[in-house]
């Protein structure tokens, strides 16, 4: 008989096959929940509640694909496995020219990619080509969601097999972030040119896991590679399973049926931690989830009118309704995990007296009768800095009545929310976002800066213009010393906060349930999905 | 007959086209760019303005609807996928089989159990087995899927909560018909887990086809029940189950063919809730998804299945319905016509 084999661990054959058959019966007849295929080999299995889009590095965007695609490849620098330093990943050192525009780094010795060729400097140049040549024959869509974080690389060469030099166009102190972001993984150059545009479905890299099987809504499976540069893989196989329903997914994680569940609503994992057999992992997220304002509307035009929405939030109260009390409020933009959030600011207190005077004085300035009648947006389903997005909305709705506003809530998909946003088409939204490369650029820039404003795709959804806030960001771009940068940065905060172009609702903390036999993984600041510390301590309950 | 079949064929293919445009048209209108969608919150507006005209995207409507008829019509090609690095073909390839599946498995249970309580309802009209009957198929149809779905996942811990086979499990296949095809290769283990997981979304999907055919079955059997020719088989001294097998079940198989021919169709459409609840890669999600994303290659290959084996489902039951009542063909094209 034909019967099952699994590829995912090289190990003989036979053995493989009579161990699968022998857990195919048993599953087949005890009836017990059994953690997959349960040949000997440790199994890690991740349910998740969506699916990835693509697995090359530089086409995607989502957040399902980016925790498969870190196990599966290495970028010249990394982050630190507990804390958003950096530190040397492929790359064992670099330095900088004195005018910041050219970098060198010195590769790691005897890598090799999962196809058993070397990781060389001309793989190096080949990757990134990929993200800054025009029209380059091995990137395969036009869709490289992050190739903007590289536009600033002039050129790539390799100067000896283990050097390679990066021209930068001017100097950039965000260029090293940028390198270790999943975009700037390190593709194998012979994978991609023999798999064509199915290097997205057949991924080769040199990561701490290597690619095996992905059938699309089924299963995706890795399995550890053994030859790795650093410490291999404490399991020998990674498994991630779309569990769209988040019930279900508790349930499974319950079960033992997975290991780790993340996405769950804040009052889920609530319940899941007074679970014995299961641990939760909490961590401040590096994130905003905040209240943007359509800036160019009048009346929302004025000042006034936007201070007294802020004043009229309790955020405090909102963390309880729509977040069960995991997150914290939001002065800033910027996440106060991050360098450079401004602590010298006080936020508004919630004060709804203060509130009703202000919309008092902006109505006679701007010339608007009360109640003044506001759209609020939102998104149909969930984001990871908002989790109840509905809840929220409701709860905004009900501060601004008695201030006088009336807010009608306007409900859209998550796509097309994102697109009405940006071209402003709409009083008030939700809105947030998470880090890309941990830097404040990646917050302020994106978020308020006259740069992002376009129907096309800007991020500045409020569509926040001030000269000095753009004069600042720009200069904290090209200004090397980390001290003069984040005196910029202040600044650009204090101005913000003044202007009050949006309201920072809260920084919503990042949790994950796993079973308590998964042990050495630990929830990274920036959510992290790297799974190569993670190992199962057996026996499995 | 003939005529009859001819022009019920006939109506097929304008039927199905009319289908696909309105698909085609419906998904453009959604105010949801495809390549900002697929950009999500970092996009790059020089990119999305070149994948715009890449695409054609730019271009008015029925150029676009012509273009992809060519295609279709000359190539028999569906297009990519614009989310996922896969043609519409091998999309629906990896879906449809799923969906079949559970469809029929969802079958085996709702059309006994339907047909069953239906008789039962109505032989023992007014009195406890009737009520049952009734009571169950109310409950069947109001109670929404995911939580019956639900319920039943953690009512029976035991049993995998959907996919189709446990994670990791590989075997040696050509198909995505995980059950059919391992039943043909006589790979028993397979067979075993495959129905293990296909039993609680089929039992969740069952209920309400098994409710609607019950209903539909009831009401069919009372009305022949109350026939002179029935009540003349009594007056022969029939036993009962004579009478009801034998005389009354084929003259009120009609209407159930044709409610289980429906239910059929629409199962076969996908059944979203069903396989959000367990997993399950199905036809409803991928639609929904590409819905959602406004992946408009893929919303109109599925559209183009599902109307055409709509098609084929009314079809079928025409030509059913002319196997059990002859006279149906006879009252011809007019009849047909209103059935389109």
């Amino acid at each position: 008989m034909r019967i099952a084999q699994l590829l995912a661990v090289p190990r003989p054959r036979l053995i493989c096959t009579a161990l699968l058959v022998a857990s195919l019966m048993e599953m087949a007849g005890c009836g017990a929940p059994g953690n997959g295929a349960n040949d000997g080999a440790a199994t890690l299995i991740v349910g998740r509640g969506g699916e990835a889009e693509s697995l090359d590095p530089i086409h995607i965007e989502t957040g399902e694909a980016v925790k498969v695609v870190v196990n599966l490849y290495d970028t010249l620098v990394a982050y630190d496995e507990e804390t958003i330093d950096l530190v040397p990943g492929l790359a064992r050192e670099w330095e900088t020219s004195d005018d910041g525009l050219r970098w060198t780094f010195h590769l790691r010795e005897g890598v090799r990619f999962h196809d058993g060729t070397p990781l060389d400097a001309d793989a190096v140049v080949f990757s990134f080509n990929r993200l800054i040549v025009d029209d380059n024959p091995h990137a395969h869509s036009g869709i490289m969601p992050y190739a903007p974080a590289y536009d600033v690389i002039e050129a790539v060469r390799a100067v000896d097999p283990l050097t390679v030099e990066f021209t930068l166009k001017n100097p950039s102190a965000v260029f090293l972030a940028n390198l270790a972001m999943f975009s700037a993984g390190i593709v194998s150059p012979t994978a991609v040119e023999q798999e064509g545009a199915d290097f997205a479905t057949h991924p080769v890299g040199s990561g701490p896991f290597r690619f095996v099987r992905w059938t699309r809504d089924q299963e995706l499976i890795l399995a550890a590679n053994e030859d790795y540069w650093d410490a291999p893989p404490g399991v020998d196989r990674l498994i991630f399973i779309p569990v769209i329903e988040s019930a279900v997914r508790v349930a499974q994680l319950r079960r033992g049926e997975i290991h780790i569940a993340d996405n769950l609503p804040p009052a889920e994992v609530n319940v899941l931690a007074d679970d014995a057999d299961i641990a939760v992992q909490t961590t401040p997220g590096m994130n905003l989830a905040y209240l943007a304002i359509q800036n160019e509307r009048p009346p929302l035009d004025n000042v006034k009118l936007r201070r007294a929405i802020a004043h009229a939030i309790d955020k405090k109260a909102l963390i309880d309704v729509a977040y069960d009390g995991s997150a914290q409020p939001a002065v800033n933009p910027l996440p106060m995990t991050m360098w450079s959030w401004d602590d010298s600011i006080s936020d508004r207190p919630y004060d709804v007296e203060r509130a009703r005077e202000l919309v008092e004085e902006a109505a006679a300035e701007s010339g608007f009768a009360l109640p003044l009648d506001l759209s609020l947006y939102v998104m149909a389903s969930p984001r990871p800095y908002m989790q109840q997005p509905m809840e929220t909305a409701v709860f905004i709705k009900e501060a601004l009545k008695p201030i006088g506003i009336n807010v009608r809530i306007v409900t859209n998909e998550i796509g097309q929310h994102f697109q009405r946003l940006g071209r402003g088409e709409y009083d008030l939204g939700l809105a947030g976002w998470s880090t890309d490369n941990c830097d404040p650029d990646n917050f302020l820039y994106q978020l308020l800066d006259e740069d992002n404003i376009n129907d096309l795709g800007g991020n500045n959804n409020c569509r926040y213009r001030s000269a000095a806030v753009h004069e600042r960001l720009l200069a904290a771009q090209q200004e090397l010393d980390r001290d003069r940068r984040e005196q910029l940065y202040r600044e650009a905060q204090e101005l913000i906060f003044a202007d009050a172009p949006m309201v920072p609702l809260v920084h919503s903390d990042v949790r994950l349930a796993l079973r308590g036999d998964v042990k050495g993984f630990h929830l990274h600041p920036t959510a992290l999905f790297r799974l190569r510390r993670a190992e199962l301590a057996r026996p499995t309950p | 007959m003939t005529r009859f079949l001819a022009w019920r064929l006939a109506v097929c293919i304008p039927t199905t086209l009319v289908a696909l445009s309105i698909a085609f048209i419906g998904i453009r209108l959604i105010p949801n760019n495809p390549i900002l969608a697929r950009f999500g919150q970092h996009a790059v507006p020089q990119q999305v303005q070149a994948e715009m005209i890449r695409h054609g995207w730019d271009r008015p409507l029925y150029e676009q609807l012509g273009g992809f008829v060519k295609d279709l019509v000359l190539r028999g090609d569906l297009g990519e996928s614009f989310f996922h690095n896969e043609s519409v073909t091998d999309g629906l390839a990896r879906v449809f089989p799923a969906t079949v599946e559970l469809t029929l498995a969802a079958l085996v249970i709702a059309l006994p159990l339907g047909i069953v309580s239906g008789i039962v309802a109505a032989v023992w009209k007014d009195r406890w087995p009737d009520r049952l009957c009734m009571a169950g198929s109310l409950v069947g149809i109001s109670v929404p899927v995911f939580f019956i779905g639900i319920c039943l996942i953690y009512a029976l811990p035991n049993m995998p909560t959907g996919r189709r086979l446990p994670p990791g499990v590989f075997y040696d296949r050509s198909t995505e018909f995980v059950l059919f095809e391992s039943l043909l290769r006589g790979q028993w283990h397979v067979v075993a887990l495959a129905v293990k997981h296909l039993c609680l979304p089929a039992i969740a999907l069952s209920t309400i086809p098994a409710a609607m055919v019950a209903r539909v079955a009831r009401s069919a059997m009372l009305e022949v029940l109350n026939a002179d020719y029935i009540r003349t088989a009594w007056a022969k001294g029939n036993p009962r189950w004579r009478v009801v097998l034998c005389h009354a079940l084929p003259n009120a198989a009609i209407p159930i063919v044709e409610i289980s021919g429906l239910q059929t169709g629409q199962l076969l459409a996908g059944a979203v809730l069903t396989e959000t609840v367990f997993s399950w890669p199905g036809l409803g999600q991928y639609l929904v998804h590409a819905v959602q994303q406004s992946d408009y290659n893929v919303v109109q290959g599925t559209t183009l299945l599902i109307a055409a084996l709509f098609v084929l489902v009314n079809l079928t039951i025409d030509l059913l319905h002319c196997g059990l009542d002859p006279r149906f063909a006879e009252r011809g094209v007019a009849n047909a016509a209103n059935r389109v």
